[in-house]
Order: structure tokens, then C-alpha cells, then sequence
């Protein structure tokens, strides 16, 4: 070789000065998600061993065989509490009790982790300088997904550690624990997977938990009608109640939920692949669109912002109430004729369940929680806004920023009204179609009555938009999804009522079966517009952020 | 007061923590002038413009926009527009609902006069604001800003994303704007465009106001650089050294003489007289040479 004098390109060094840039991206991913893993580790580490712990004080040995038959059976139970198969154990009564909300909950929070972590930091632009270096999106995604489904798995693991401490059957807490570990693994994969799909955030994350809780609605399907019950095996919610923890113990409804999150992760990391940083797989169209009408003004732009999570919010609550309304029937007559569970669900927070006004109202309150959620996610919306700059355009025009936030509140007080109402005539439908004998001004005046806790959401995520601008989704759900587990956990436990009254649930009345409780909702929207004031009072004088 | 300025300040200041990023500004910007905003990076320039727009809360002094005080924003925003340095659109409306809506809350819109910018910008409407370029996004705030007929115009580095042709478009509204009377508050690092459009400048260390003057004065305040040839030695004019306003005299050969003059030349041109001169060479610095000097200073 005579070539000795060709400059040669200086060579990169194998590994960068601080670790290899893959454990880089794993240290970054670790960052984001250890605060929310801890916190949702812990509750479901500690609240099903307290339930199962108070179980023991509570009802042990109080239900007969015989009525723990009819309740098996009967699929309206089955339908909406999922299927209650060892209750006289400690353990079958914590999975009975807690497993599909834990799952909902674990599952929506991986998911929406997953597009936390991966779809929002990419939108921001912060994985262009991540990119820039000598990784590839799939290495960056693959690490990603690997951090996820390590923390979406540590709440079911602590699940089963905090029951086996709790004194339950081994087996039982360790395929509990399992299951729970593959609904969050699911959701983390399905929130990855979205995110290489939708190139927004919002719409990642909309796409993940719809898959989410479309699963929910099939497991309900599945166990009210006998002849779908097969949906079950492709539903997170299904397949754990298919383990049937604690009593038939069975472990391949695990193995097909980790396929299942085999099949979502291998789904994202392919579809990393060849795409465009910062552009999803399901590009929206980037023109021809006519300009909207609607945008021409405060009002309008509030609206046109509404519009679409009304129609997703709205098909989801349709749906879960039509089901309502439909199951009414089957089960009234199943607790007229079984008192024993009357009395219990009554312990457990679901009084008055022999008539289907009261059986309804039971549900409505349930209701309060997403349309809270829905209240919360609205302002979260325009704190996410305020973050990325959206709003000093419009803030250097002449528009108050109190004035352009109330007309946001204007607008999703209104879209939950709407969503109440959808909710209401959505169980009125079901209802009529099986003769339940429920009047649609029932219906609407029970699915309206759990506004006023909606309300109360809305109001602590303006109050948190003002004060603490990074945690208006936590704060805003907090007097819904908090005030129905407190309620729940006091009214199942006997605790001091001042605990349960801390819950706004405490102060609604069971409409349609009772009459409004006109001085709870008078409080309660009052103590909305308090927090509502001393939020925008905040916000309109505090740094805009971004 | 003086309800006439455009735009003024009092003691204005703001701190980030242990960070004071604007310190006690004071500054007027008389209506009709195009003003220039420099300094180097982190001086202080954006946070006064967002003080200014009341998206900031100063912790210091006021500001005021056409009489108007700063946070009064429903009052003091209908004189003005503003284009931000980072511009952030809501990704899923197009160009044209962006422009409708900062039409329909602004401070009022020449729609005749927007959709001749959009062609002149070349900016393509009908997209959504999710697929435009950082310059587009940029360009979709400018026009929605030179189409109002607002007074002032705030603008914080408004081209930073525009490609050569677009500066030219740009510096062709600031023109138009002027001659119409609106006040423009230019806040940039491309000094080529400030030197070409800015009337009077204004010069930001550290959140401090180092220098307001025209341009011009600014010239005239600094130093030229003086070149002398002659046509022998002359070991004398190393006296020049002691004449007020001479700096940095170098002999670079026997036959040449440089030196720094701040100032009226006359002193020195009488010391020269003496001398066999050939050619004398007297260079202005460059506007960037002056605001180098600024930038790099250390503080008095
Ligand atoms: N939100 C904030 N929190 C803390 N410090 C901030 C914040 N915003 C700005 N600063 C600090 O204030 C100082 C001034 O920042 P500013 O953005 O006004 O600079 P600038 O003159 O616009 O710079 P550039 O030319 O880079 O745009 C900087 O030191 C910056 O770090
Ligand atoms: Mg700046």
C-alpha cells in the first residue's frame, strides 16, 4: 500500500465519556417515569393487602354457598362488578372488589405514560438532539418501551407481595399480581404503539386508552351475554377475570396477556421503523381543508377545541350506559331476590339497588368520575397550551387571559352537561328497550345530578392551573376519582362518618330514586367557584410559562 | 405623562430567581420610530418584550404602551401586535384558521392587505400549522401582524427563520409600516437588517440599557480607524499618542502610522500637517465592529 498519506477522518471513540448512549436514553426514560410508577406502585401495593386485611374484621364466614352460587350466576353481577368467584375469601373478595379498578387504573396510567415519555417528547422536539447523535428511532423507542414495561409491571408485583403480606393464598396473589402486571404492560405497549401512530399526543393517548377501555366494554359484553363470553380472551379486563384468582387459579389467560403486550411492543418497535421523527405512521391529512367558520372568535375557537373530545367522550359513556340500562332487568330481579347481596352492595356504597330508579342512581354516580376526568383533561389541555407557547399569540391580542380560560370553562361546563345528558338518555334507551320502567326525565334528572361533582373538578384544575400549572390532570380528577375511592373504602369499612364526608359523593342524593340534594350540589358548586376564583386569580397574574 | 411615546418603561426589572434578567429599564420609544432592541444572547431582550405584553409580571417599575399601562392588556393591546421569537401554533388548524383567528380577536386587520402579504410571504394558507416549517410558522405571525393596523408592532426576532428572499419582504413591510406611521420595536441579532431599517437603536447587557442612539450618532460616537502613509519617517508623530481621543498608535513600518480617533479629527490633522503625509485613510467601523465592541464590554 502506497496510500499512507490519505488523511483519514478522525474516528468517533467507541462508547461516549459518560456509559453508551442507549443507557443514556434508558437513564432519560427512567427520569420521566419513576415519580408516577412510585406512586401508583404504592397504591396498589397497599390498597388491595388493606381490603383483604379488612375483609377479614368485616365479613368473613357472613355469605352462604348458596348465595355465592347466585351471584356467580347471574350475569348482570358478572357484567358490571366482573365475576365474583371466591368471596368468601379474603383474597377473591380483593380481586372482586378492586381488580377491575386497579386494572383501569394501572392500565390508563401505563398507557398514558407510554405517550408521555415517547409521542410528547418527540412533539416537543427533544428527541431531534436525542436522534441527532448515533441512535436510531426504534433503538430509542425499543429502550423506551423497555422502561415502560419494567414500571407498568412493578404495580401488579407490589399487588402480590402486599397480598402475600396481607396473608392470602400464594398462588392466588401471585396470578393476581401477574395479571395485573400484564394489564399495565398492555397498556404501556398500546400507549408506545399509539404513539408511533397518531403524531399528537392528545390523539396518542386518546387511541391508547379507547383500546383500553374498549377492552373493559368487552369484558363486560362477554360476561353479561353467555354466548360472547370468548370476547374475554381478547380483553386485558377478560383475561383477568379468567385467571379467576384464588379460585380456579388458571395461569394461560397470563401467558395471552403477555402475548398480547408481545404483540403491541413488536407492533411499535416495527413501526418506529422507517417512519419520520416528529410524524406519525397515520399522517393527517396536511391540507384542503376548508378554514373553519368557527374560528373567528373566542367562543368559537372554545367549541371548535371541544368538538372532538365531545364525540369520543360521548361514544365511550353512550356506550358503557346503554349496557346499563340494558342489564336493569336481570339486575333488580337478581337482588330482589337475593337480600344478602342487597345488604352488602348497599355496605359497599350501592344502597337502594331493589328498584331501578335506585339501581340507576347507583350507576350515575359512577359517572361523576369521567365526566370529572373529562372537566380536568379540558384545562390540562390549556395548561399544555400555555406550556408549549400556544397561547401568547393570543395573549398579545387584546384577550384577558381570565376571560380566554373562563370562555374554556364555559365551554367544557357545557360538554359536560352534554355528556351527562348523553350518559342519562343513553341508560334511558337501554332501559326502555328491556321494559324497565324508567322515564327519560328520570334518567336525565339522575345522570344531571352528578354535575355538580364534575363541577368541583373543574374547579380544582383551574385552581391548580393557577397554583401549581404542572399537575392540573392529578388535581383536577382528585375530587372525583379520590372522593369515590374514599367513599367506597369508608362505607365498606364502617369508618368515622366525618372521613366519608370529606367524599362529595356523601352528598349526593340517589337520584332518581331520591330527590336532589339541593343543599349538597348549592355546596358544592359554591366551593367550585371559590377554588374556580382563586385559580384565575392566580392565573391572571403569575408568568405565562412557555 | 407623556402619552405620546409608543412604548416606555420605568424601572423596569424582573428576576428569575437568583437570575435578574431585566434590570431597572428605562426607555422610551417615541411613536414612528423604527427601534432596534439588540444584545447578545440572554441579555434580557425577550423577557422585556414579554414584560411588555404583560405575559410577564415585572417584579420592578412599569411599562406602558400609547398611555396604557402594560397590564391593562385589553386596553394597552389594541395598539399593538406581536410576533414571538419561537412561534407555537395550534397544530391542527391550518394557516388560514390561524390567520382568521388572530383577525378576529385582534386590535382590528386589513383583510385586503393580509391576503396580499400571504402571496408576497409565499406562504401556502390552507396547510395545517402542524406541517410548516419553523420560517412558515414565523411567516403566518408576520402577516398576521403586518396586516393589523395596530400602532406597534413588537416583533422579537422576527426573521431568525426567513430565508434571504423573505428578509427582503420583511425589510419591504418594516418600510411600508413606517411610512405609514406604525412604531416598530425590533428585537434581532441580524444586525445587517437593523442597520437597514432602524432609525435608533438600543443595546441590552445583562439586563441593563447600555446605549440608546441613532444610528448615526452611534457612528459618530465611535472610534474610526485612521491609516497614515508618508514619504519619509517621522518619529515625531509618536506624540500623537498623548492628543485627546487617539488610542492604539502603531507604527506598523517606518513609512506607516496607524491609530484609533474618538472624536473631532482637527487635533490630530494638526499634528499631521508637520509631517510629510502621502495618503491619510480614514475607515468608519461597521455596525458590527460597534455593537462587538458593546457586547463584549465589561461592565463600568
Ligand atoms: N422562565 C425563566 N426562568 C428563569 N430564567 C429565565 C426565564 N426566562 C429567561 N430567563 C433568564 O433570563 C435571562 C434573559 O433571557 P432572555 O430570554 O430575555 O434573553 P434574550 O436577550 O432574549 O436572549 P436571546 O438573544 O438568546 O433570545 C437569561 O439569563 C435567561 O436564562
Ligand atoms: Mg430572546
Amino acid at each position: 500500500m502506497t496510500a499512507t498519506t490519505t488523511r483519514r477522518p478522525p474516528r468517533a471513540p467507541a462508547a461516549g465519556a459518560g456509559g453508551s448512549p442507549g443507557r443514556l436514553v434508558t437513564g432519560i426514560a427512567v427520569r420521566q417515569v419513576r415519580r408516577g410508577t412510585l406512586v401508583v406502585t404504592l397504591l396498589a401495593g397497599l390498597l388491595p393487602a388493606f381490603v383483604a386485611i379488612q375483609y377479614r374484621s368485616t365479613f368473613e364466614g357472613t355469605i352462604g354457598p348458596a348465595s355465592l352460587a347466585a351471584l356467580a350466576d347471574n350475569p348482570a353481577i358478572r357484567t358490571l362488578f366482573g365475576p365474583a368467584v371466591a368471596l368468601d375469601d379474603a383474597g377473591g373478595f380483593t380481586v372482586w372488589r378492586l381488580g377491575t379498578v386497579l386494572g383501569v387504573l394501572v392500565g390508563v396510567w401505563a398507557a398514558l405514560t407510554g405517550t408521555r415519555t415517547t409521542r410528547a417528547e418527540e412533539e416537543a422536539g427533544r428527541w431531534d438532539l436525542l436522534l441527532g447523535g448515533r441512535l436510531s428511532l426504534p433503538t430509542v423507542v425499543r429502550r423506551h418501551l423497555g422502561v415502560l414495561l419494567v414500571a407498568a409491571a412493578l404495580p401488579g408485583a407490589a399487588l402480590a407481595v402486599g397480598l402475600l403480606l396481607a396473608g392470602t393464598a400464594a398462588l392466588g396473589a401471585v396470578l393476581f399480581g401477574a395479571a395485573l402486571a400484564g394489564i399495565g404492560m398492555t397498556g404501556a405497549a398500546l400507549g408506545v404503539l399509539a404513539a408511533q401512530l397518531a403524531p399528537e399526543r392528545r390523539t396518542a393517548s386518546g387511541m391508547a386508552v379507547a383500546v383500553l377501555l374498549t377492552g373493559l366494554l368487552m369484558r363486560m359484553v362477554g360476561d353479561g351475554v353467555p354466548a360472547l363470553a370468548w370476547l374475554h380472551w381478547f380483553s386485558p379486563f377478560g383475561l383477568l377475570g379468567r385467571v379467576e384468582p384464588y379460585a380456579g387459579d388458571r395461569p394461560l389467560p397470563v401467558l395471552v396477556l403477555l402475548a398480547m403486550v408481545a404483540v403491541a411492543g413488536s407492533g411499535a418497535v416495527v413501526m418506529a421503523g422507517g417512519r419520520d421523527v416528529g410524524r406519525g405512521r397515520l399522517a393527517a391529512r396536511d391540507t384542503g381543508r376548508r378554514a373553519s367558520r368557527l374560528l373567528r372568535s373566542l367562543p368559537g375557537l372554545a367549541v371548535h377545541r371541544m368538538r372532538r373530545p365531545v364525540l369520543a367522550w360521548g361514544a365511550g359513556l353512550g356506550a358503557y350506559f346503554l349496557l346499563i340500562g340494558l342489564l336493569a332487568t336481570s339486575m333488580i330481579d337478581f337482588l330482589r331476590e337475593n337480600r344478602a347481596f342487597a345488604d352488602m352492595a348497599a355496605q359497599a356504597g350501592f344502597a337502594q339497588l331493589g328498584s331501578v330508579q335506585g339501581y340507576v342512581a347507583a350507576l350515575f354516580a359512577l359517572l361523576a368520575v369521567p365526566l370529572g376526568a373529562f372537566a380536568a383533561t379540558r384545562i390540562a389541555a390549556t395548561a399544555a397550551d400555555e406550556r408549549a407557547g400556544r397561547l401568547s399569540l393570543l395573549y398579545a391580542s387584546p384577550v384577558g387571559r381570565v376571560r380566554w380560560v373562563l370562555t374554556e370553562t364555559a365551554a367544557g361546563a357545557g360538554a359536560v352537561l352534554l355528556l351527562a345528558a348523553i350518559a342519562g338518555l343513553a341508560t334511558w334507551a337501554g332501559a326502555a328497550w328491556v321494559g324497565a320502567g324508567l322515564g327519560p326525565g328520570e334518567a336525565l334528572a339522575g345522570a344531571l345530578s352528578v354535575v355538580p361533582v364534575a363541577l368541583l373538578c373543574l374547579g380544582a384544575a383551574l385552581a391548580a392551573l393557577g397554583w401549581a400549572p404542572s399537575a392540573v390532570l392529578g388535581l383536577g380528577v382528585l375530587p372525583a376519582a379520590g372522593g369515590y375511592l374514599l367513599l367506597v373504602l369508608a362505607d365498606s369499612f364502617r369508618w368515622p362518618a366525618w372521613v366519608g364526608d370529606l367524599s362529595p359523593f356523601t352528598h349526593l342524593a340517589a337520584v332518581p330514586a331520591e330527590p336532589w340534594d339541593v343543599a349538597g350540589a348549592v355546596v358544592m358548586m359554591a366551593l367550585a367557584a371559590v377554588l374556580a376564583a382563586a385559580g384565575l386569580t392566580r392565573y391572571g397574574s403569575r408568568d405565562l410559562r412557555g | 405623562m407623556d402619552t405620546t411615546a409608543a412604548l416606555r418603561t420605568e424601572h423596569l426589572s424582573k428576576r428569575f430567581g437568583t437570575t435578574l434578567a431585566v434590570d431597572g429599564l428605562d426607555l422610551t420609544v417615541p411613536a414612528g420610530e423604527v427601534f432596534g432592541f439588540l444584545g447578545p444572547n440572554g441579555a434580557g431582550k425577550s423577557t422585556t418584550i414579554r414584560m411588555l405584553l404583560g405575559l410577564l409580571r415585572p417584579t420592578g417599575g412599569a411599562a406602558w404602551i400609547f398611555g396604557d399601562r402594560a397590564d391593562d392588556v385589553q386596553r394597552a393591546h389594541r395598539h399593538l401586535a406581536y410576533v414571538p421569537a419561537d412561534v407555537a401554533l395550534w397544530p391542527t388548524l391550518t394557516g388560514q384558521e390561524c390567520l382568521d383567528l388572530l383577525a378576529g380577536v385582534g386590535p382590528g386587520t386589513d383583510l385586503a392587505y393580509r391576503d396580499e402579504l400571504v402571496g408576497r410571504f409565499a406562504l401556502e394558507p390552507d396547510r395545517r400549522a402542524g406541517t410548516y416549517s419553523t420560517g412558515n410558522r414565523q411567516k403566518v405571525a408576520l402577516v398576521a401582524a403586518f396586516a393589523t393596523r395596530a400602532p406597534l408592532l413588537v416583533l422579537d426576532e422576527p426573521t431568525s427563520g426567513l430565508d434571504p428572499l423573505m428578509e427582503r419582504e420583511f425589510r419591504r413591510c418594516i418600510a411600508e409600516a413606517a411610512d405609514r406611521g406604525q412604531t416598530v420595536f425590533l428585537s434581532s441579532h441580524q444586525l445587517a437588517e437593523v442597520d437597514a431599517v432602524c432609525t435608533r437603536v438600543g443595546i441590552l447587557r445583562r439586563g441593563r440599557l447600555v446605549e440608546v442612539a441613532g444610528l448615526a450618532e452611534l457612528r459618530r460616537l465611535r472610534r474610526s480607524e485612521v491609516v497614515v502613509d508618508l514619504a519619509r519617517p517621522a518619529p515625531e508623530l509618536r506624540r500623537l499618542a498623548e492628543l485627546p481621543g487617539v488610542a492604539d498608535v502603531r507604527e506598523v513600518s517606518d513609512l506607516r502610522l496607524t491609530l484609533a480617533l474618538t472624536g473631532p479629527p482637527g487635533p490630530v490633522l494638526g499634528a499631521l500637517a508637520e509631517a510629510d503625509v502621502v495618503r491619510i485613510d480614514v475607515r468608519e467601523p461597521s455596525l458590527e465592529e460597534i455593537f462587538l465592541d458593546y457586547y463584549g464590554e465589561v461592565p463600568a
